[in-house]
């Protein structure tokens, strides 16, 4: 099979709701990657939640480019990673050398509402199957409340080292247990915040990337839907989704969890970062309280979704982006070292589907 | 979203649509069957079930006590009335219809 490489990846600033319209938006990261690599690109694949019509041709018209391949990546937060994995697929598959992905979205966007779900009732903000999830971790294995603030504390750490996140201070396990509760165990610090924001990174087919400087590989892909609500969800402390997707882009990279050295998890609420040490295989099942304060491997060194924000079709792209960084060498100030194996982990809607990506140089 | 069952939940009554060949329940509600891809139809069914798991919501009009149901085939979040509540408890619906927001509302109450 041929193989697909990011070779340039960049992200703007994630900020509040501001004025620019969601298409200038999108073009600000990709025009120092147009710059770099010339017009000739094959394919622009957009992600976004926004509905605007015929989005991804217009991104590609405004940013001077005519692609063959324009199509709009819309599976919820899970829509960047979807999109990177078409960009793969249709590399791969020879009909097209190169291509932009970008991830763009409003922080009004449509994509923070969950208005299919009646499974869900009138609970039917995110911040609801979080808390279930939470509850059912707590009472199962004993996971605490102080155990998932100090994830939120750990990203937003990171996040200050990061000048593109939305959130620049550091903060305190006690600023998280006396933030605003919103829904038992949850508080507002362990949830993510709705942004806007855009991300983009550039695929190359194997012969074009080759004659990059430090290429990055993408080596595995999984991924899996189990439905569009939360009803099918049957047990609360892990998610389905997740492993199979995992066990997939472990499968195809041929390598094992103990392989990764930097991982961007998807933390939109602290307890999925903690169910994710679990599902992807760092930490035994039950475990990922305790695996907070004691990890071996560099995780969300962006400052995650807690810290960046959550521009939702723009979260997968923004963590890809920076996996890709990292491989390569490139990501400054918090550059961790020697690293050659990364990970991407990024879900939608409850777990309800998730991508599991496999990077390496 | 089959569309009966919305239809109903707003006149109060709790329905699920069954398949009319294979009898299982679609949950969520689907015009079709998930399961042999047959049509469905509406049916009332028991609304007894066991709570899984429940919460206190703090968020702006949507306060309260909240939780998953598990019935005969199928999971529902909702309000969950009473007191001295405990995981595994057997539950019934007291109330369910929709909102003035378009949100569906179910309330469960104690068994006993």
């Amino acid at each position: 099979m041929r193989r697909v490489a990011i070779t340039s990846a960049a992200t703007s600033r994630f900020t509040k709701a501001s004025e620019k319209p969601i298409f200038e938006l999108a073009c600000d990261p990709c025009i120092e990657i147009v710059r770099d690599f010339g017009k000739d690109i094959d394919a622009v694949m957009l992600s976004t939640c926004a509905t605007e019509q015929y989005s991804s041709t217009i991104v590609s018209e405004m940013l001077g480019l005519k692609p063959k391949v324009s199509q709009r990546v819309d599976n919820l937060c899970n829509s960047g990673t979807n999109a990177i994995a078409s960009a793969y697929a249709t590399i791969s598959a020879g009909l097209c050398d190169s291509a932009l992905v970008v991830g763009a979205e409003k922080a009004a966007s449509e994509g923070n509402r969950l208005t299919w779900d009646v499974t869900r009732g009138a609970f039917n903000f995110p911040v609801h199957w979080a808390a279930m999830f939470a509850k059912a971790h707590m009472r199962r294995y004993g996971t605490t409340e102080e155990q998932m603030a100090q994830v939120s504390v750990n990203n937003h750490k990171k996040a200050a080292k990061n000048p593109d996140a939305l959130f620049q201070k550091p903060i305190s396990v006690r600023d998280v247990m006396e933030s605003k509760k919103i829904a038992d165990p949850i508080k507002l610090l362990d949830c993510s915040a709705p942004c806007d924001g855009a991300s983009a990174v550039l695929l190359l087919g194997e012969e074009k990337a080759k004659k990059t400087e430090n290429p990055v590989w993408i080596n595995g892909i999984g991924q899996q839907t189990n439905g569009a609500s939360f009803a099918d969800t049957a047990d609360l402390t892990k998610l389905d989704t997740a492993r199979r997707a995992a066990d997939e882009a472990y499968k195809m990279a041929g390598i094992k969890p103990a392989d990764v050295d930097v991982a961007e998890l998807h933390d939109a609420f602290t307890i999925l970062e903690i169910l994710a040490y679990e599902d992807l295989g760092f930490a035994e099942k039950g475990k990922g309280g305790m695996f907070v304060s004691h990890r071996d491997i560099a995780i969300n060194t962006r400052g995650g979704i807690l810290g960046c924000g959550h521009p939702v079709g723009a979260t997968g792209v923004s963590q890809t982006a920076e996996i890709a960084l990292q491989l390569a060498g490139r990501a400054g100030r918090r550059q961790v070292k020697n690293c050659t194996t990364g990970l991407v982990h990024n879900l939608a809607a409850a777990g309800s589907s998730a991508t599991v990506m496999v990077l390496g140089v | 979203m089959a569309s009966e069952f919305l239809t109903s939940l707003k006149k109060g009554v709790f329905v699920v649509p069954v398949c009319t060949s294979c009898r299982k329940k679609a949950w969520p509600p689907s015009a079709r069957c998930p399961s042999c891809l047959s049509r469905t139809r509406a049916a009332k069914v028991a609304t007894a079930g066991i709570l899984v798991e429940f919460a206190a919501s703090h968020v702006k009009n949507r306060e309260g006590t909240f939780g998953i149901v598990e019935m005969d085939g199928f999971r529902l979040v909702g309000s969950i009335e009473g007191t001295n509540l405990k995981e595994g408890m057997d539950v019934k619906m007291s109330k369910c219809g929709v909102g003035s927001d378009g949100a569906p509302y179910y309330h469960f109450q104690p068994a006993e």
